[in-house]
């Protein structure tokens, strides 16, 4: 008789194996085993194409759901699900996508999963009280030869998301709720994406070149000398003053830590 | 522990809370004794969804219900999972708190899926002691739902009635009976529904779940995706007789119904609490 572990991992492996693969611990009826361990596996891999595709409805939406759900039984044998609740389940998906052969004539899709996991991520982050005046004030205070040393709180909601394709376009059209014109022009551009959980609901804003540098930058935790240093890279006319006062009056920036 | 500042009364009709309902009883508050939601979808450190559940949770009675513990793993609990609940628990106040009696992963690899325990003194003793550590935890009582199962091991030893009643008597805690998961288990392992009831002590079921099961399959599959069926509706009624009448929640989960379906299934069974009610009395 196996033990209690023995005999989980072989259920895990049953469900795991190909279809028609009996499982190796003895059931009632052993007959029935291939077909019971099968009412298991088709309901936990349906657990995670409903999981996934609330999640990535635009991806669904542009593949098709036969393309999505084979997509996501591949994902889910490569990418081990670690935890009981399933909203926090499939960060990879975008990684996946990039590297899954069957979605090499969709060069978008990644970025437009990885749109989709920044948006969900956003509606999960915790709740923040903006204070634009009392950042101000704090950024007032400090001594200018320390200005540069000075790092930043965002807003726990805002996620920085790139792309060589016009994601947002795409993602836009893909909403079930989109009406009137869907043609995307896939030369339209690079796109430089701040997402952001509002009062009314997840933002999706344009950003510059060097605006999101900067608030990448920041995000990560650089000073803001570094920061600066980023954002000239990509382009060398970025205005700081203008760029901070708007990322702290919008709420990108909610405070000041002085080291 | 703080008191919830709704009560649940003894013996009400309440319905599961879905997303696609949740705008719906936000603006309408319609007439629901409790509600109970899935614990893990409010495990975020904020956002709407959360602040949706605040918002209904100022006027209605709220259950948590988890499906990702894993009572019956043998990975080590998973502490950042339970102290999300505690969280939960903290901020929300509900009446009842509940798990299912099942395993959902192995290996550090979750399932996600409502997987069964083999009957055995060792899942006994095992599963005991995690049920008394996720107690610990949380400090309070915790209720223990049985599955559906579509498999039995050969390995068993313990009927599933016992090892349910025993898992209420060696831990304290109390059951969550789902009458339709007694339904579909008897149907399809061949045992008698009414020697499980028989089995399971009174005193330790606090909540009764009922729900609707899928026929069309090899055996019957716990959907929560139809009606509940009328053979459900007899066994609850049995039940009620036998231990008096418990708070009882109508789940669905696929396929999902608009909400005054549920509320006519809940007020159902409502009606069946208040004609023992009054028989009783």
């Amino acid at each position: 008789m196996p033990s209690l572990r023995e005999l989980q991992q072989d259920f895990a492996g049953a469900l795991f194996a190909a279809d028609g693969t009996a499982p190796v611990f003895a059931i009632v009826g052993p007959a029935i085993a291939t077909e019971r361990i099968a009412i298991y596996r088709t309901a936990m891999f349906a657990n995670y194409r409903k999981a996934l595709g609330a999640t990535y409805a635009a991806v669904r939406r542009l593949v098709g759901t036969p393309f999505f759900n084979a997509a996501v039984d591949e994902f889910v044998r490569a990418h081990a699900s670690t935890s009981g609740d399933l909203n926090v389940y499939g960060d990879e998906f975008g990684n996946f996508l990039a590297a899954y052969p069957h979605a090499r004539d969709l060069p978008y899709l990644p970025d437009v999963a990885r749109l989709e996991w920044a948006i969900d991520e956003a509606q999960r982050a915790a709740d923040f009280t903006r204070a634009p005046e009392a950042v101000l004030a704090a950024l007032a205070a400090v001594p200018p030869e320390e200005l540069a040393s000075v790092r930043f709180h965002l807003d726990p909601s805002c996620r920085l998301v790139a792309s060589a394709f016009p994601i947002l376009r795409i993602w836009q059209v893909n909403q079930a709720d989109h009406e009137g014109d869907d043609t995307v022009d896939l030369d339209a551009g690079a796109d430089a994406l701040l997402v952001r959980r509002e009062a009314a609901g997840v933002s999706l804003s344009q950003q510059a070149p060097g605006e999101h540098a900067f608030v990448a930058a920041l995000a990560a935790g650089a000073p803001l000398g570094e920061a600066l240093d980023a954002a000239q890279g990509a382009a060398a006319a970025f205005d700081l003053g203008a760029t901070l006062r708007k990322h702290i009056a919008s709420g990108t920036i909610v405070g000041v830590r002085i080291a | 522990m703080k008191a919830p500042s709704a009560p649940l009364h003894a013996a009400a009709a309440g319905v599961g809370l879905r997303a696609p309902h949740v705008a719906q009883v936000r603006s309408e508050r319609p007439r629901v004794a409790w509600f109970e939601v899935h614990s893990e979808n409010y495990y975020a450190a904020g956002g709407p969804a959360l602040a949706a559940l605040d918002d209904i949770r100022r006027d209605y009675p709220l259950s948590l219900h988890g499906v990702g513990m894993s009572l019956g793993a043998t990975d080590p609990l998973d502490y950042v999972h339970l102290g999300k609940l505690r969280r939960l628990i903290a901020r929300t106040e509900p009446v009842l708190v509940s798990e299912h009696l099942c395993w959902s992963g192995v290996g550090g690899r979750h399932l996600n899926d409502l997987l069964p325990l083999p009957y055995t003194e060792e899942a006994l003793a095992h599963v005991c002691r995690r049920v008394a550590e996720v107690q610990d935890a949380l400090g309070r009582e915790l209720l223990v739902e049985n599955v559906s199962s579509y498999l039995a091991f050969a390995d068993a030893t313990i009927p599933e009635w016992e090892f349910v009643a025993a898992v209420a008597r060696r831990t304290g805690c109390k059951l969550l009976l789902d009458v339709n998961n007694i339904y579909v288990n008897a149907v399809n392992h061949g045992f008698d529904a009414d020697a499980y009831l028989a089995a399971i002590p009174a005193d330790a079921i606090a909540e009764i779940h009922l729900a609707g099961f899928d026929a069309s399959g090899p055996c019957l599959i716990d959907t929560h995706g139809a009606p509940v069926a009328a053979d459900v509706w007899a066994l609850y009624g049995r039940a009620i007789d036998r231990y008096g009448p418990r708070p009882t929640l109508i789940e669905w989960d696929t396929d999902i119904p608009p909400f005054a379906t549920l509320q006519r299934e809940a007020a159902t069974a409502q009606a069946m609490i208040e004609k023992h009610d009054a028989v009783a009395a």
